[in-house]
């Protein structure tokens, strides 16, 4: 099960475009806490993607500071071991951060076997047929076993989230994010996504998903997070959220989806 | 003008300037499209490449980026892709004839760079050859590092963006992710600008190597006929293009079996 305690600290952070005309977020401030399955919902345009997107930094924030594992992936140099300032290896982060895509970005030129192995391969130095022998295992978990040697084109739009799901497993990361992973799929094919996303919850992985799913917000997450035009408005239990929201932002926003 | 058999046994006579010539083309050609493709791969990366020396200019003194103006553009110039696109834009704007002739009568002027008259692969002159070959390279490595340039660039940017989470490096990324796809992407292009580049070569006959389209001048000279050696020459350049082709479709076949279902 989980283990409480803090995983990523998020202190104002900022996100501007256009000299501060455009600001994407506007000082965003959360914990979060191993074990945490976080649901960030709120209007298009209101920064939950882009607040995702700057916590392995694929954005990066123009202000504030991200800690995870107590380091501060924001700064461009960092303290080491030994107390030296080092140029701070991102990639060395982003790996212990699995990445989940809206469009799943799967690799096209690569079986779905190799998509699965080719990071735990080449970062991780993992040997080939212990990496083909856990991707396997995760693809079995999925119910994929037997397309192990298909390439993404192959497959139907959940199978790809799927595989994308358990690719980034396959890093064994210690944090999932999600970037609207149902939006893009067919709506008979969102549930055998969001059943992963549950098993996932129920292991104890720490998650940030940002959804339109509500159901999915209600029934699987512990806090929810509201944002819009780039500011954390509202933030609690499912229950508090949607049975009793206190921010007209948030009441119009739910008025409008429920 | 009629074709007879008997002119072309005529023309065969010159059989052994035919082989020369074409094994003088396929060395042309050959030396230009490694030549070329590096220049191209140096090009392509200069002009994506993200120097800007004076990038401070472009914040005022609070740190903010400039709304517009002089200071801001010249922020963002970088003078290395501008150095790149220049050349770019220079090629392909002006004949090959003329970079051939400033290349051999400029370049290699006796009074410049002086190349000994010796001879190399056995028959080729050194003095006619190279400058023949860095003059194709120059044109095509501007050609090519256009479509090398829009092969990087066609590649999804989430493609990278995935990557990226899963923790592998630019250089990883570049190597495994982007390039691959962007080869594919583009494997059609290049095949075209090689197949271009063995016409092309034909041109260098002018500063007198000794190619496929001399052994023509030769047989057209030795035989008082036009039309046979010229049959002749379609014909071997044809053997030299169709195949190179076909080649280049192979591995275009090959590389796209993601794309199938």
């Amino acid at each position: 099960m989980a283990t409480s305690g803090s995983l990523i600290q998020v202190t104002d952070l900022k996100k501007y475009y256009n000299k501060g005309a455009i600001k994407a977020l506007d000082g965003v401030s959360v914990d979060i806490n191993r074990g945490d399955v976080m649901v960030v919902i709120g209007p298009s345009g209101s920064g939950k993607s882009t607040f995702l997107r700057s916590l392995n930094l694929l954005e990066e924030p123009t202000g504030g500071s991200i800690v995870f594992d107590g380091v501060d992936i924001t700064k461009k140099k960092v303290k080491n071991a030994e107390g030296k300032m080092v140029k701070l290896d991102i990639d060395q982060h982003r790996q212990k951060m699995g990445m989940v895509f809206q469009h799943f970005n799967l690799f096209p030129h690569m079986t779905i076997l190799d998509n699965m192995t080719l990071a735990p391969i080449q970062v991780k130095h993992v040997d080939k047929a212990a990496a083909e022998e856990k991707a396997l295992a995760l693809l079995d978990r999925v119910g994929l076993k037997d397309r192990a040697g298909a390439y993404p084109i192959q497959l139907s739009g959940g199978q790809k989230q799927r595989v994308a799901i358990v690719r980034a497993l396959a890093m064994e990361p210690e944090v999932m994010l999600f970037d609207e992973p149902t939006s893009a799929l067919d709506p008979e094919m969102v549930g055998e996504v969001l059943d992963v996303m549950k098993g996932l919850a129920q292991e104890g992985m720490t998650m940030v998903v940002v959804t339109h799913e509500m159901g999915f917000a209600r029934e699987v997450g512990n806090r929810v997070l509201f944002m819009a035009d780039g500011k954390l408005l509202e933030q609690g239990s499912p229950e508090d959220i949607f049975g009793n929201p206190q921010h007209p932002r948030l009441q119009d926003f739910l008025s409008k989806v429920l | 003008m009629s074709v007879s058999s008997a002119g072309f046994q005529k023309v065969f006579q010159y059989a052994g300037m035919f082989k020369e010539g074409m094994l003088c083309t396929v060395y042309l050609s050959l030396f230009t499209v490694i030549l070329g493709f590096l220049l191209a791969l140096v090009l392509a990366v200069m002009r994506m490449s993200n120097f800007r020396p004076f990038r401070s200019l472009g914040l005022d003194k609070d740190g903010h980026l400039r709304d517009g103006g002089f200071l801001l553009a010249l922020s963002k110039f970088n003078p290395i892709a501008f150095i790149a696109t220049v050349y770019v834009e220079v090629i392909r704007a002006t004949p090959m004839l003329v970079q051939l002739f400033i290349v051999y009568q400029v370049v290699f002027n006796k009074n410049v760079i002086n190349l000994p008259s010796v001879t190399v692969l056995g028959f080729l002159k050194l003095n006619r050859f190279l400058p023949g070959v860095i003059a194709l390279a120059l044109n095509s490595g501007a050609y090519l590092s256009e479509i090398i340039r829009a092969g990087i660039q066609s590649v999804d940017g989430g493609q990278t963006e995935a990557a990226r989470s899963l923790g592998l490096t630019q250089g990883q990324n570049m190597r495994f992710i982007v390039l691959p796809q962007a080869v594919k992407n583009i494997l059609p292009a290049i095949g075209n600008e090689f197949v271009t580049i063995i016409k092309e070569s034909a041109i260098t006959y002018t500063i007198g190597v000794q190619d496929l389209m001399a052994a023509v001048k030769a047989a057209q000279a030795g035989t008082f006929l036009v039309l046979e050696p010229l049959l002749v020459v379609a014909v071997l350049y044809f053997c030299l293009t169709f195949p190179t082709s076909k080649i280049i479709a192979y591995f275009e076949r090959r590389m796209s079996r993601g794309d199938k279902r």
